[in-house]
């Protein structure tokens, strides 16, 4: 730990670690500065010259990602000329940019609309004609549009690629303003982190295909969440929208903060498991192939329990919540059933790899470990409940708790799937995080702890 | 005029370029010195002699060279700039074509001094037919065992302006794209994939040798005071003998260009003269007389020398057009990293161009000057603010060729 030093930026005394970079402290204290190339995790490149400041003691405005803070130093964010230097560097920055916010999916999350409305509001000084005309949809790969007008040429989508995943898809062709981002020929975007690119991106250059035109952001809500994609549990947001009319929908799930799991970046794999989420769903219940109620299915639950007691497995999904394997488990011992959670269907040595992705594709396996729940396959019963497990096992009779719909004949219950429960996970790394309900269905599916209540009554 | 040899001895030699001409005529003389200094004693000679370094900056290369670590393990390297694209600038050309050994000697002495083992020579990708003979120069000094205590490696670039900016140089020598890096906070060398490295200019590296043999006195007996030595002055433009002569500095202007260049083409009166290379501000006949070509003079007349590449303009030229020609070069050689010089080159481009065919408004000169302001100290490199200097300089000293154009 290098030794704290005091400086003053606007008169306000602050103190920070000595050669750490201005501008980190500048964004960690709320004090606003525009800027578009840097980012904690990818560094300072100093290429927009947005982030300028005056230090005393300095003839000129200097960049704050490239200034390394001394004890004593003096600086100035909001002195006239600085908010100049904001406004003419601006003004350059949209010299060429479309200025297609109608149209533009970044609208209502763009750093440029916003630092317009803060230090620009200027009327633009060049014709349309002269305005340098690039590419507008190129289909990156993986999932990446690139609109290469709208682009500021902050790097960070190259430094990502070059940084993070090491991968180098991405570059810079051609010099001035005909400098572009783009990839090499037959040489797509294409590595597991990918559609990271879309987050880091300040502009609208480069947009999800998944989620391009599909909703305006602010309309949109966004809450916390945790990806169930694998055993990292990686932070997400969880941005979704309820239209009138319409059930409550997810439209995205993006990176969300967390040093201690993720850092700033999610997997594509776990970025898109949203749609398979909410697709196929297990709503009724199930009976021989037809729907039923909701009370004879219980009813009908009841019996096989009766019938088969002390001659049933329970299997559990190693993706439940930790407080609904504690229902289940107490469930288990109430009418004297062996648990089960077979773990193997959920290995997958070609997913994991040292960054994000876990070969173990289970949200909470760890739990299962933890609790000490038998992880082998179970052995021929009369009656299997299986809680949401993917896998299909031999017995006289099944009830299966489902939250996506199988090719099943035995007795089903719906279930509602985690985004639509609350509870804990922990990951491989034994970090336990809790996630809240986020979505309100307009007819609500169970949880799987209020079936085992009405099915243990 | 005092005729000076430093650097051009063999320039109207026959066949200098070979090997057998050249040892003839007195090259790798100077390696004799080898046994008897050590490094830092050559590096110590060079800083005495003031020696600048020649590649346009002016900087002292002595001190350059001291920052050289001798007791790393790491290696270090040299690398000589041969990126010369500066436009009105070709001295370097005239080296490595017509006396490359002793650019070779200079490298074997700078390498010694430095404690390189191997040398690269980053030269612009148009530079085909003068690479040629380079090379066979080097391949020469290698079968008559010059080289064995160092490497050379001629390195082509693709023909950015930007990489004779040394750091964006050695970025593009180490495979990325040609973009200045930022700058060090403190003194400290270059680097090369890490590795500690000094960039010379080839004129620079080529004056070396005289150096080491007659000692920074003989080379300080050249010059002024604070600008000694020689440069390789060059002259384009509308004159009757363009070409490079080499001439100590401090030496007068006007009457370097009637004594070499033969005067303006035609008769014709002079009516402006940029110093150094298109970067360096345009200077008018009146701000040119009495002139000396040296660091300080042309600083304090508000131009600079730059590489010494004079470019000409008579009476005739339209300074519009000229301004126009410029900023063409600019827009089409930025590199495009730093916001301020990616858009100002291209926007002060169309805008000069708007004023050239009759559109033009008084507000886009007032606007002019704003971009030259924006573009100023507030890029990585020395790119930016060489715009600004050329659009404040052809504006303002020519403001009523401007004004007589736009409504």
């Amino acid at each position: 730990m290098s030794q704290l030093v005091k400086l003053i930026i606007d008169g306000q005394d602050y103190e920070a670690e000595q050669d750490s970079l201005l501008i980190q402290l500048l964004i960690d204290k709320e004090i606003k500065v525009p800027y578009f190339c840097y980012h904690e995790s990818l560094g300072a490149d100093g290429n927009c010259r947005m982030c300028m400041v005056g230090i005393e003691g300095q003839k000129r405005p200097q960049i704050a990602c490239d200034t390394l803070i001394k004890e004593g130093m003096i600086v100035n964010t909001k002195t006239d000329t600085i908010k100049q230097v904001h406004t003419d560097i601006l003004e350059l920055e949209l010299i060429n940019h479309p200025v297609d916010c109608p149209t533009c999916d970044q609208a209502g999350e763009c750093s440029l609309q916003d630092f317009y409305m803060e230090y620009g509001l200027h009327s633009s000084k060049i014709t349309i004609e002269e305005k340098v005309k690039h590419n507008k949809a190129i289909d990156l790969g993986s999932n990446v549009m690139l609109d290469q007008e709208r682009c500021v040429l902050c790097a960070r989508c190259t430094r990502f690629t070059d940084k993070i995943t090491g991968t180098h898809e991405l570059g810079i062709v051609g010099r001035g303003d005909e400098a572009k981002v783009t990839t090499m020929p037959n040489r797509p975007l294409s590595n597991p982190y990918a559609m990271n690119v879309v987050d880091l991106c300040p502009v609208g250059a480069l947009t999800s295909k998944d989620f391009r035109f599909s909703q305006r952001v602010w309309l949109l809500e966004s809450a916390d969440g945790v990806c169930h994609g694998c055993a990292k549990n990686c932070s997400i947001i969880i941005d979704h929208n309820k239209l009138k009319y319409k059930d409550d929908t997810i439209y995205r799930f993006r990176p969300r903060r967390n040093d201690a799991i993720n850092g700033f970046f999610i997997c594509d794999t776990g970025r898109l498991s949203y749609r398979e989420l909410q697709e196929n769903r297990q709503e009724t219940p199930l009976l021989d192939g037809v729907k039923i109620s909701e009370d004879k299915a219980i009813e009908k639950a009841k019996e096989l329990i009766l019938l088969y007691k002390r001659n049933t497995s329970i299997i559990i999904d190693a993706n439940l919540y930790t407080q609904e394997i504690e229902a289940i488990v107490a469930f288990a011992q109430e009418i004297g059933a062996d648990v089960y959670a077979p773990l193997d269907i959920y290995r997958d040595e070609a997913f994991g790899d040292d960054m994000l992705r876990s070969s173990m594709r289970a949200a909470n396996a760890q739990t299962i470990i933890n609790m000490d729940i038998n992880t082998q396959k179970p052995k021929k019963v009369g009656l299997i409940l299986n809680f949401n497990h993917p896998e299909k096992f031999e017995s006289a009779a099944t009830i299966n708790f489902l939250t996506h719909t199988r090719a099943e004949t035995a007795l089903t219950l719906p279930i509602a799937t985690f985004t639509e429960s609350s509870g804990s996970l922990t990951n491989e790394d034994g970090i336990t995080q809790f996630s809240k309900k986020v979505i309100h269905k307009n007819i609500p599916v169970p949880t799987l702890i209020e079936s085992l209540k009405r099915v243990s009554q | 005029m005092r005729e000076c040899q430093i650097v051009s001895r063999k320039f109207h030699i026959e066949n200098a370029c070979t090997l057998r001409v050249a040892k003839e005529h007195g090259a790798y003389n100077s390696l004799v010195k080898l046994k008897e200094y050590d490094p830092q004693h050559i590096t110590q000679i060079i800083k005495e002699s003031m020696l600048r370094g020649k590649g346009g900056g002016g900087a002292p290369a002595g001190m350059k060279w001291e920052l050289m670590p001798l007791d790393d393990k790491k290696p270090n390297f040299l690398v000589v700039n041969c990126d010369e694209s500066e436009p009105g600038t070709f001295k370097d050309r005239q080296i490595i074509s017509k006396d490359p050994h002793l650019l070779i000697e200079g490298i074997i002495l700078t390498c010694y001094a430095i404690k390189a083992k191997a040398a690269y020579i980053y030269i612009r990708g148009e530079y085909k037919e003068y690479q040629e003979i380079l090379q066979n120069a080097i391949d020469e000094a290698y079968s008559a065992g010059l080289l064995k205590e160092c490497d050379i490696t001629i390195h082509r670039g693709a023909g950015a302006y930007i990489c004779g900016e040394k750091s964006a140089l050695l970025e593009s020598m180490e495979g990325k794209r040609g973009h200045p890096r930022l700058k060090p906070k403190q003194k400290e060398p270059e680097w090369f994939f890490g590795n500690a490295t000094l960039v010379n200019n080839v004129e620079t590296i080529a004056t070396v040798p005289f150096i080491v043999k007659n000692g920074a006195d003989a080379y300080r007996a050249y010059g002024t005071e604070k600008s000694p030595g020689t440069l390789l002055f060059a002259m384009s433009g509308h004159i009757n003998r363009p070409g490079v002569y080499e001439a100590e500095f401090g030496t007068n202007m006007l009457e370097y260009i009637n004594h070499y260049g033969g005067g303006i083409k035609n008769g014709k009166k002079l009516k402006a003269l940029i110093p150094g290379g298109v970067s360096c501000g345009v200077l008018t006949a009146k701000e040119c007389e009495g002139l000396t070509l040296d660091y300080e003079a042309l600083r304090s007349a508000g131009s600079s020398l730059g590489t010494g590449g004079m470019i000409v303009m008579d009476e005739d030229t339209n300074m519009l057009e000229a301004l126009k020609n410029i900023l063409e070069f600019y827009h089409e050689e930025s590199c495009g990293q730093c916001t301020p010089c990616r858009e100002g080159s291209g926007w002060s481009d169309k805008i000069v161009g708007r004023i050239l065919e009759g559109n033009g408004t008084k507000e886009d000169l007032d606007k002019l000057f704003e971009l030259a302001d924006i573009m100023n100290g507030k890029t990585i490199c020395v790119f930016a603010p060489s715009i600004s200097t050329v659009l404040v300089s052809f504006i303002s000293k020519f403001r009523d060729e401007f004004e007589a154009v736009v409504s």
